[in-house]
């Protein structure tokens, strides 16, 4: 079976986009990525898009993408796990190099979110997970899933809002090094703590904002990204899982049990462990879910995730640095983007070409931790410089 | 960031939906009779919730009723401050999930009880709800 490598990369400014429309958003990364692995658009047999889509005004985003920049014709197709659709498609145009369908692949992940108002935003979210039974009568929204999660492990470990802020205050203080982030502006605790609550006790600076934005990845196989590339970034292992529509169906909540499963399969299927890794992106759509991410990706005991964070080992220079990108929490979350962002930031690093975020690597190894809805899907990609 | 000149689209889109409850009727007639019930497999005898008329563990198709009764205790909750566009102008809301006696978990929304006194582990019941010519539903209220 042969390896498959990235061997280009694009990422467009994330934020509040009312400059572009999807196609166009979605081309500002293409193009780089094209750019980058230098490879001539007929040889992309398979373009896949990842996007959740239904707050802009295409119902079928994959092929006007194609056909913005001059891709029709290839293979196509849009995919969705909700806030985790970026890895889908990462995940999606890697198996169609593995099949020996094609040597190239494209995996595009783009969202529009601001195209319509915040309230319908935040309810087109808050029906991410079983529509009858969480939202219809009850309002549910997306912070509001997370907190039930926060209430949680508060409860049962003693973690804090402070605990919780200083993620989004170390989120923001990496944003503001990335020239593409959304928020590029470092931030007090004292101001993370005195935000609006939204869905207590998440407050607005626990929380992502609504973004558009588009990332873009060009995967080769072996020999062809041989030829493409004195650095291709190797895949070296993609775990995947779910977990129940109904939060109620799940059997705690200081966790998300597809995540950990996910990370288990990557880790088995790369053959490597969770202290092999240099350098991290975990789904921090909210600052609990970075937390939580960091025990159930194995970075940490279980319940031992605040001590990681009081003692600054997800920091640059600690154990193991995690979002110095500035995350979700500052880069942005344009959904269906994220998956595909945090693969261009790894590649990125693996590279050597972060700049100021630029981590020490010791073994080449780094981590993609991307979650769809509230642990609905769960994918966790492992990338390699060897 | 600037704010660039959109074109502000002159056609809107309405989603209303019909949703398929026949069979699972019962939950909904039972609701409006006061009781909180699930389905029971009749094969495996696996209890589920939400009510679905195929057992998820062993995808038997035959099923009963069984009561949850009305207590049950507080695992986890949230209050909601910014809500949904379709729940515009209500007041912050208090959501919970509660946990029966047999182990099967609900969410509903919270009432009775202040967000600084709730605590996991504490006592619940659940209220069945119908207003006249809306659809029934169902809350938490504290013990």
């Amino acid at each position: 079976m042969t390896r498959v490598a990235i061997v280009g990369i694009g990422h467009s400014r994330f934020g509040r986009r009312t400059d572009v429309n999807v196609g166009e958003l979605a081309f500002e990364s293409i193009g780089e990525a094209v750019d980058d692995a230098g490879v001539d658009r007929s040889e992309i047999k398979s373009v896949i898009v990842g996007t959740m889509g239904s707050w802009y005004e295409e119902s079928l985003p994959a092929v006007v993408v194609n056909e913005y920049a001059g891709l029709s014709g290839a293979g196509t197709m849009r995919v969705e796990a909700a806030c985790a659709s970026g890895s889908a498609a990462l995940k999606a145009a890697y198996n169609s190099i593995l099949s020996g369908e094609t040597d190239v692949a494209l995996a595009v992940g783009v969202e529009k979110m601001t195209e319509v108002d915040s309230p319908t935003s935040v309810e087109l979210i808050g029906r991410a997970g079983s529509y009858m039974w969480e939202f219809e009568n009850f309002g549910m929204t997306f912070p509001a899933y997370y907190a039930l999660y926060a209430v949680s492990h508060m409860s049962r470990y003693g973690t804090t809002e402070e605990d919780l802020a200083r993620i989004a205050v170390k989120a923001h203080r990496y944003g503001a090094m990335n020239p593409l982030a959304q928020f590029q502006k470092e931030i007090t605790l004292e101001k993370a703590l005195g935000s609006p609550v939204v869905a207590w006790p998440l407050k607005l600076y626990d929380a992502c904002p609504l973004s558009d934005g588009s990332a873009a990845a060009v995967l080769a196989s072996e020999e062809v990204a041989k030829k493409l590339s004195d650095t291709p970034i190797w895949i070296k292992g993609v775990g995947y899982s779910s977990d129940t529509a109904n939060l109620s169906r799940r059997s705690n909540y200081v966790g998300l049990e597809a995540a950990a499963q996910a990370a288990n399969r990557a880790y088995s299927a790369a053959k490597v462990s969770p202290g092999d890794i240099d350098v991290a992106t975990a789904h921090d759509c909210f600052t609990i879910a970075e937390l939580m991410a960091y025990e159930d990706l194995g970075f940490c005991k279980k319940g031992e995730g605040a001590k990681l964070v009081r003692e600054g080992q997800t920091e640059i220079g600690g154990r193991i640095p995690v979002n110095v990108d500035g995350g979700l929490k500052a880069k942005g979350h344009p959904v269906g983007a994220t998956g595909v962002s945090m693969a261009v930031e790894i590649t990125k690093q693996l590279r050597g070409e972060a700049g100021r975020r630029q981590v020490p690597l010791k073994k080449g190894l780094g981590l993609v931790h991307n979650v769809g809805g509230t642990g609905h899907y769960a994918y966790v990609t492992i990338l390699s410089r060897d | 960031m600037s704010e660039e000149p959109t074109l502000h689209s002159n056609r809107s889109l309405t989603l209303r939906f019909n949703i398929p409850v026949s069979r699972t009727h019962e939950f909904w007639d039972s609701l409006r009779d006061g009781r909180f019930v699930t389905t029971k497999c009749s094969q495996c005898g696996n209890v589920t919730f939400p009510p679905q008329a195929d057992c998820p563990k062993c995808m038997g198709g035959e099923f009963e009723w069984v009561d949850l009764g009305r207590e049950a205790k507080l695992v986890t909750f949230t209050r909601v401050q910014v809500a949904p566009a379709s729940f515009a102008g209500s007041d912050p809301y208090m959501i919970a999930i509660g946990e029966f006696p047999n182990g099967v978990k609900v969410l509903a929304r919270l009432e009775g009880v202040e967000q600084k006194k709730a605590k996991p582990g504490m006592r619940l019941s659940i209220e069945a709800r119908s207003e006249k010519g809306g659809n029934p539903y169902y809350v938490f209220r504290g013990a």
